[in-house]
């Protein structure tokens, strides 16, 4: 059955991003509304991670179709920051910050991005260069190609799938 | 995968700041909430807008049944998966003619197939007498490919079920669990008593694992939508009948696990499953749910519950044009 393309285009934000460098499939399931598993163990622990680590840092921040997880001010600049259950996907959580920085650039807003990952006790600081602007053109693009596709992208075994909170509805 | 509760005690059930607590008369029970998927209710309960609220935001669903053991209907927290394309992709497909049929086919035809493996399951322990009814069956299902209505293809279905009941007492042995024919509202005997008690049962655990999911439980395929508050759990117990409440029914009374002492006349005619029967057949359906297979395709466990969330995902995927629906085949 032909899902038609809707006539609203889809609302790009950091997670679509983020899915947009893990697995295409995701992005359309996504922007259709379908959801992942909640009662996955992974999604319970990173969002128990999320809810625990930098409590005294402001959470949850919405900014357009994006929700940042950390908002403070360090030397004066404003600095983003992103948690991460693991650095396993460090340049999908690269891509999303940099498409973070990228929405602020565009309200004549600098900010610095900082990907958090408690569990290892590390940082990573994110940059936004002309080429990543560039590259994240090209991904809006794609984001938009996909969300218009008739059926999903066919399901296709990749090293995230076995932490993966869809992997239930792809592999049934 | 959380647990299923099932309360036959008379009480009252609360919030408790963020947990669900059951008094009854032997005092009180902390339900964990975020550890469980549903309730199951067959005793006598009370409770307030305040637990109910609760229940919608933990997303539990709530499930009542009448002092016959009859499902009265269920609380359903508020949809709390929307996913419009889906809706609307599945409403397309039931408006289908082609595709409807389609999914009806694939659904009975499943059902057959499962039914022809309870039946085969028997034969291979040496009942002979049940060939003639595997091949009404297999005959049957040759004919799905040539229908094509609905109501044709439910036809066929209940054929092929007439054809599998028939085999019931030979698998039983009759005597005081002889079938006769199928009776509902009320059941005549007691073998009709245990297949709606159970299928109701397959109903409810459909319904709340389609609940899980983005599809919406009133629009079914095989079963019309129109006559019904919910109809595509009806469409997904088809599949599992068989290989769950039939082969259950078999074991407790092949066992004698079940006996007719668990039975008493209802006052307006009709036979019912008594409270001590009625424990006995839901802690045997709780196993059996809890019960795994090695999934191939998951490469992981998976529970006969889980099993029917993955056939709900799978007509998911069937309507929204991503992989062919093929239902779940028992493999013994």
């Amino acid at each position: 059955m032909a899902v038609p393309c809707f006539s609203e285009p889809p609302r790009i934000g950091g997670t679509l991003v983020w899915y947009f460098s893990i697995c295409h499939r995701e992005v359309w399931f996504m922007s259709h509304g379908i959801e992942p598993d909640r009662e996955d163990d992974f999604l319970v622990m990173g969002r128990l991670i999320d809810e625990n680590s930098y409590r005294r840092d402001r959470h949850s921040v919405s900014f357009g179709d994006n929700r940042f997880d950390i908002v403070k001010v360090e030397d004066g600049t404003l600095v983003v920051g992103e948690v991460k259950k693991s650095s396993r996907s460090i340049d999908a959580a690269r891509l999303q910050l940099a498409h973070y920085l990228y929405d602020l650039w565009k309200d004549g807003i600098i900010a610095k991005g900082q990907l958090l990952f408690p569990k290892e006790k590390r940082r990573k600081e994110v940059e936004l260069t002309e080429e990543t602007r560039h590259r994240l053109d090209g991904v809006y693009e794609e984001i938009r190609e996909i969300a218009c596709m008739a059926a999903p992208p066919k399901a296709v075994k990749n090293r995230f799938c076995s932490v993966c909170a869809y992997s239930d509805l792809c592999w049934s | 995968m959380g647990k299923t509760i099932y309360i036959f005690s008379a009480g009252e059930l609360k919030r408790k700041e963020n947990t669900v607590v059951f008094e009854g008369e032997d005092g009180r029970k902390f339900l964990p909430v975020e550890t469980t998927d549903e309730l199951m209710i067959f005793g006598e309960v009370s409770l307030n807008k305040r637990f109910l609220e609760f229940c919608t935001v933990s997303h539990v669903p709530l499930h009542f049944f009448n002092h016959h053991g009859y499902y009265q209907g269920s609380y359903s927290p508020r949809e709390f998966l929307n996913s419009g394309a889906t809706i609307l992709a599945q409403a397309a497909c039931y408006l289908d003619h082609e595709k409807r049929v389609d999914i009806a086919r694939r659904i009975v035809c499943g059902a057959m197939e499962n039914m022809a493996v309870v039946l085969n399951y028997y034969r291979r322990r040496g009942n002979e007498s049940l060939v003639s009814m595997l091949s009404n069956i297999e005959s049957y299902k040759g004919k799905l490919d040539k229908s094509d209505s609905v109501a044709e293809i439910m036809g066929l279905e209940g054929n092929g079920r007439e054809a599998y009941y028939s085999a019931f007492d030979h698998i039983t042995g009759g005597g005081p669990f002889a079938f006769d024919v199928r009776s509902r509202r009320p059941p005549q005997n007691r073998m009709n008593a245990l297949i709606s008690f159970l299928n109701s049962m397959c109903y409810v655990t459909a319904l709340s694992q389609i609940y899980r999911t983005h599809l919406d439980p009133r629009i079914g395929f095989l079963h019309e939508t129109n006559f019904r508050r919910f109809s595509l759990n009806l469409d997904v117990a088809e599949i599992f009948k068989p290989i769950l409440v039939d082969r259950i029914i078999f074991s407790l009374i092949n066992k004698k696990v079940i006996q007719a002492k668990h039975f008493e006349d209802g006052p307006s005619g009709g036979i019912y499953l008594q409270e001590s029967g009625r424990k006995i057949v839901v802690s045997a359906w709780e196993e059996r749910l809890q019960q795994t297979i090695d999934h191939p395709r998951l490469k992981r466990k998976v529970s006969y519950r889980g099993l029917m969330r993955m056939e709900v995902h799978k007509l998911e995927k069937h309507i929204l044009g991503d992989q062919t629906y093929e239902p779940h085949i028992s493999g013994w």
